[in-house]
C-alpha cells in the first residue's frame, strides 16, 4: 500500500458485439488527462467473450486493458459490476476513473464512488489536469480538474484532493474519439471475477431499437425552444407552424445536400408540454444537460435562449445559427451565426438560401 | 410496507442560487420540491395501494424550509405521505453526494428501527406480562402514535383480528402471537426506498445509488437498487420487486428482493393497483397521517461527524470555469463582410488585403469600408452567403 495510486482507468461499455461511442469518447479524454499526467491508460472491459474489443480499446488509446471475463457478467447486472470494479479499484488503486454520463456509467461509478469512498463529479464537459492550492487543505500537484454545470447558470471546477482515485462521469459528446491507429500496441490483462450470491438478478433484457431522433448520429440538429410560440410582433403563434418550417428546412438540408438532419428542442419547450405540439416533439427531442448532447456540423437553434443547460448540449457544434428575438438572448453570444428577428420570418429565409421552395 | 420517499428542496429559480464558496446556501433561497420527485411519490402511492403500509418522506436540509414544502404532499386523504422526517444540523451543510447519502442512509436505517421496535415492545409485553390490559395499553400507545400496522393493533371496527385482539380474547397462544409478531417485523424490514432519477440542482443523480450503498454497509446485507425505473410490480407477499428499466439501446427487467432501492423514470405511469388485495392493504396500513415533522440531528442519527458537512465530502467545488471565448460571429444582416474576392489594395499609403469572400473588415479604417461599401465589394452578410458557408 505505499506506492502511489496511478494510472487513469476508464470503464468501457459495448453494445451488441461493439464498444459504444461513449467509450471511445472516454478513452480519447482519459488519453489527454494521462499525457499530462505522464501516466497509462487502462481500460476496464466487464462482460463475456470479449477479446477483440480489448483489442479494439487498445487501438482507440488503451495502454492496457483489463478484461474481466465471467459468464456472471453478461447480461449487465449492476450489482455484479459494482463489486468486479470495486474488487479491481481496491487492488490496484488508480489516480483518475472516468466512467460515461449515461444510465450505465452513473449507475456503477455513484456505489463504487461510496464503497472507496471517494469523490464522484458528474456529467463532466471538461477535463484538466491542474495543480491546487486550498489554504485549509494544503497545496496538491497534477490534481484532475472535474468541469460541471453548476446550478444551471455556470461552470464550475470540481476537484476531489484527498481521495483516490478521483473519479468523474464525463458527458457524452464532450471528447471526440480518436481515430483508430492500428500501430498501437498495449497490454490486455484477463481479470477472473467470482459473483457472490446477490439479492437480485435479471430476468429480461430486451434489446431495443436505435433512438429515435437520432440526434447524436445527425450532420444537421435543428432546435426549437421556447420562442416558437409568439412571433415578432409578439403575438401568439401555433408553435406547429414553426415545427413545419423547421421541418421544410429539414426536408430541404437531407435531399438537396445529403445531410442527416433532426430536429431537436430545449429544455423549456419540453417542460412546457405545448398541446399543440404533443406527439410531435417530446422527450426524445431534448438537446442539453438533461437530454442529448449533440455536436452536429450545423445547429440551427430556433427561439431558444441558450441557458448554460443547453450551451452544453450544444456548444461543441462546428457551426451555430441562433435566430432569436431578444437581441440579449445569451445564444446570440456564442453562436457562430447570430440572427435577431422574428423566427416566423427569418427561419424560411434561411430555407429559401439553401435551396428550398421559398415559402416566405 | 414501509416507504421511505426521497425528497429535496431546491432552488426555485437555479439562475438567483445563492451560493457560498460553490455551496449552496439553501437558507437564502426560495426552495421548491425537486420536480423529479413527483414521480417518486407517484410510485410511493402505488405501493400503498398495492401492498398497503405507510410512505414516510425523508429530506435534508434545513427544516424551516422544508417543512412547508412538503406540506402539500400530506393534504390529500389517502395518498401522499403520512409522515416527514427531516435530517437537518449544521454539522450535514455543505455535504457533497457522499456525505450526502451517508446521512441519508443513516436516516433510512432509523426509519427501519423506528417501525421495528414498536412491534418488538408488543411482543415484549406479551412475553412479560402474558393476557393483561398492559399490552392492550402498549399497543394502544404505539398504534395512536401511527407505529404498528392495523394488522398487530387496531382501533378500526372493521377489524376485529388484529394480532392483539386475538391475543388477548385467547383465540392464540403466546407463541402463535409472538410468531405473527416476529413475521411482522420481517415485513417492515423489506422496506422500499424511492427517489427521483437525479435533482434539479445537482443534476448528479448520484445520491439514489449511493443511498442504496450507504444502507448495505449499514445493514450488513446488500440493498439491490434500479435506476430510471419506468415500471414496476411487487409480488403479493410484497417480499420482491421486479423493475422495467431502460439503460442505453436495452430495456431490462430486474427482479429483486426486497428491501430495495427505486429511482423513477419520468416515464413512470403507476399501475391500477387490483381491487382483490384491499383486506391486505388494509391490514399492512397504520393509524393515519401524522402533521407533526419529526426533526432529526447527526447526533439523532448516531453519525460519525467526520462523515458529514464539508469534512465529509471528498469533492470541493472551486472558482467558475470561462465558458469559452465567443467565436468569430457573422450576424446576419448586419455584420459588414467582403461580397466577392477582392485584390490586395492601398488606402491612406496602407496596404490591404487581398480578401476572400466572407471575410470579415474588421480592422479596416472606417474611410476603406465605406470605399468597399459603395463599390459593391462590402456589405452586410446575407442568408446567401450563411447557405453556403454552412454548407462548406
Amino acid at each position: 500500500m505505499s506506492e502511489e495510486p496511478t494510472g487513469v482507468w476508464v470503464y468501457l461499455q459495448h453494445t451488441r458485439s461493439k464498444l459504444t461511442g461513449d467509450s471511445l469518447e472516454l478513452l480519447a479524454a482519459g488519453r489527454a488527462v494521462a499525457e499530462k499526467l505522464g501516466q497509462e491508460v487502462t481500460g476496464v472491459l466487464l462482460g463475456s467473450g470479449l477479446s477483440d474489443l480489448a483489442n479494439t480499446a487498445v487501438l482507440h488509446g488503451a495502454d492496457l486493458v483489463l478484461l474481466v471475463d465471467s459468464p456472471a457478467l453478461e447480461p449487465y447486472f449492476n450489482l455484479a459490476y459494482v463489486d468486479a470494479i470495486y474488487g479491481l479499484v481496491r487492488e490496484r488503486r488508480p489516480y483518475v476513473f472516468l466512467f460515461a454520463a449515461n444510465e450505465v456509467g452513473k449507475d456503477i461509478a455513484a456505489r463504487v464512488a461510496f464503497k472507496v469512498p471517494t469523490g464522484l463529479a458528474t456529467d463532466n464537459v471538461q477535463l484538466a489536469v491542474e495543480d491546487y492550492n486550498n489554504p485549509a487543505l494544503g497545496q496538491f500537484k497534477n490534481l484532475l480538474i472535474q468541469v460541471r454545470p453548476d446550478f444551471g447558470t455556470r461552470l464550475a471546477r470540481i476537484y476531489t484532493p484527498r481521495h483516490r482515485p478521483q473519479m468523474a462521469t464525463v458527458r457524452p459528446g464532450s471528447f471526440s474519439p480518436l481515430p483508430e491507429d492500428t500501430t498501437r500496441m498495449g497490454k490486455i490483462e484477463k481479470v477472473g471475477f467470482q459473483p457472490p450470491a446477490y439479492p437480485a438478478r435479471v430476468t429480461e433484457v430486451v434489446e431495443l431499437p436505435p433512438p429515435v431522433p437520432d440526434l447524436a448520429g445527425a450532420d444537421v440538429v435543428i432546435s426549437l425552444g421556447l420562442g416558437v410560440l409568439k412571433d415578432g410582433s409578439g403575438k401568439p403563434r401555433d408553435p406547429r407552424e414553426a415545427y413545419q418550417y423547421a421541418m421544410e428546412l429539414k426536408g430541404v438540408l437531407e435531399q438537396k445536400h445529403k445531410l442527416k438532419t433532426e430536429i431537436g428542442a430545449s429544455r423549456a419547450l419540453i417542460y412546457a408540454e405545448v398541446k399543440a405540439l404533443e406527439g410531435v416533439i417530446g422527450r426524445s427531442n431534448q438537446v442539453g444537460q438533461t437530454g442529448t448532447t449533440v455536436k452536429p456540423k450545423v445547429y440551427i437553434a430556433v427561439g431558444i435562449s441558450g441557458a448554460l443547460q443547453h450551451r452544453v448540449g450544444m456548444q461543441n457544434s462546428s457551426k451555430i445559427v441562433a435566430i432569436n428575438l431578444d437581441p440579449e438572448a445569451p445564444i446570440l453570444k456564442f453562436a457562430h451565426y447570430p440572427i435577431v428577428g422574428d423566427l416566423y420570418e427569418e427561419l424560411p429565409k434561411l430555407t429559401k438560401a439553401l435551396g428550398g421552395g421559398g415559402v416566405a | 410496507m414501509l416507504v421511505v420517499v426521497l425528497l429535496k428542496g431546491v432552488p426555485a429559480r437555479t439562475t438567483q442560487a445563492v451560493t457560498v464558496g460553490g455551496v449552496l446556501n439553501r437558507e437564502a433561497m426560495d426552495l421548491v420540491l425537486n420536480p423529479h420527485d413527483a414521480k417518486a411519490v407517484e410510485a410511493a402511492d402505488y405501493l400503498k395501494r398495492r401492498v398497503g403500509g405507510k410512505a414516510v418522506a425523508l429530506s435534508m436540509g434545513p427544516d424551516m424550509k422544508l417543512v412547508p414544502l412538503m406540506k402539500p404532499l400530506f393534504d390529500a386523504e389517502v395518498l401522499g405521505i403520512d409522515e416527514e422526517y427531516v435530517l437537518s444540523d449544521r454539522k450535514m451543510a455543505g455535504s457533497d453526494t457522499l456525505a450526502t447519502s451517508y446521512a441519508v442512509a443513516l436516516g433510512v436505517k432509523k426509519l427501519v428501527e423506528r417501525h421495528m421496535a414498536p412491534i418488538e415492545e408488543v411482543a415484549k409485553a406479551i412475553r412479560t406480562t402474558g393476557y393483561s390490559d398492559s399490552v392492550r395499553a402498549k399497543a394502544a400507545e404505539l398504534y395512536s402514535a401511527n407505529l404498528l400496522p392495523n394488522r398487530v393493533y387496531t382501533e378500526l371496527p372493521s377489524i376485529r383480528d388484529s394480532i392483539v385482539h386475538r391475543f388477548l380474547d385467547g383465540r392464540i397462544t403466546t407463541e402463535t402471537a409472538l410468531a405473527e409478531l416476529a413475521a411482522e417485523k420481517e415485513r417492515v424490514s423489506k422496506f422500499v426506498v424511492v427517489a427521483g432519477i437525479k435533482t434539479t440542482d445537482g443534476e448528479t443523480g448520484s445520491v439514489g445509488p449511493q443511498v442504496a450503498e450507504g444502507v448495505s454497509e449499514l445493514l450488513g446485507r446488500v440493498l439491490p437498487h434500479a435506476t430510471y425505473v419506468e415500471d414496476f410490480e411487487v409480488d403479493p407477499e410484497a417480499s420482491t420487486m421486479v423493475s422495467e428499466r431502460k439503460i442505453g439501446y436495452l430495456s431490462q427487467k430486474l427482479e429483486m428482493q426486497l428491501p430495495a432501492l427505486l429511482t423513477i423514470s419520468t416515464e413512470y405511469r403507476p399501475r391500477s393497483a387490483p381491487a382483490a388485495t384491499q383486506d391486505q392493504v388494509r391490514a399492512n396500513s397504520y393509524r393515519g397521517k401524522v402533521f407533526q415533522a419529526f426533526k432529526w440531528t447527526a447526533d439523532d442519527l448516531g453519525a460519525d461527524s467526520k462523515r458529514l458537512g464539508l469534512v465529509g465530502s471528498p469533492t470541493i467545488v472551486g472558482a467558475g470555469v470561462d465558458v469559452g471565448k465567443p467565436p468569430v460571429q457573422k450576424a446576419v444582416g448586419s455584420t459588414l463582410v467582403f461580397l466577392k474576392a477582392t485584390d490586395p489594395f492601398d488606402f491612406e499609403g496602407k496596404k490591404f488585403g487581398p480578401f476572400a469572400q466572407g471575410d470579415l473588415t474588421t480592422g479596416l479604417p472606417e474611410g476603406a469600408v465605406s470605399t468597399l461599401k459603395s463599390g459593391g465589394a462590402v456589405g452586410a452578410f446575407g442568408y446567401e452567403m450563411l447557405a453556403e458557408e454552412l454548407l462548406a
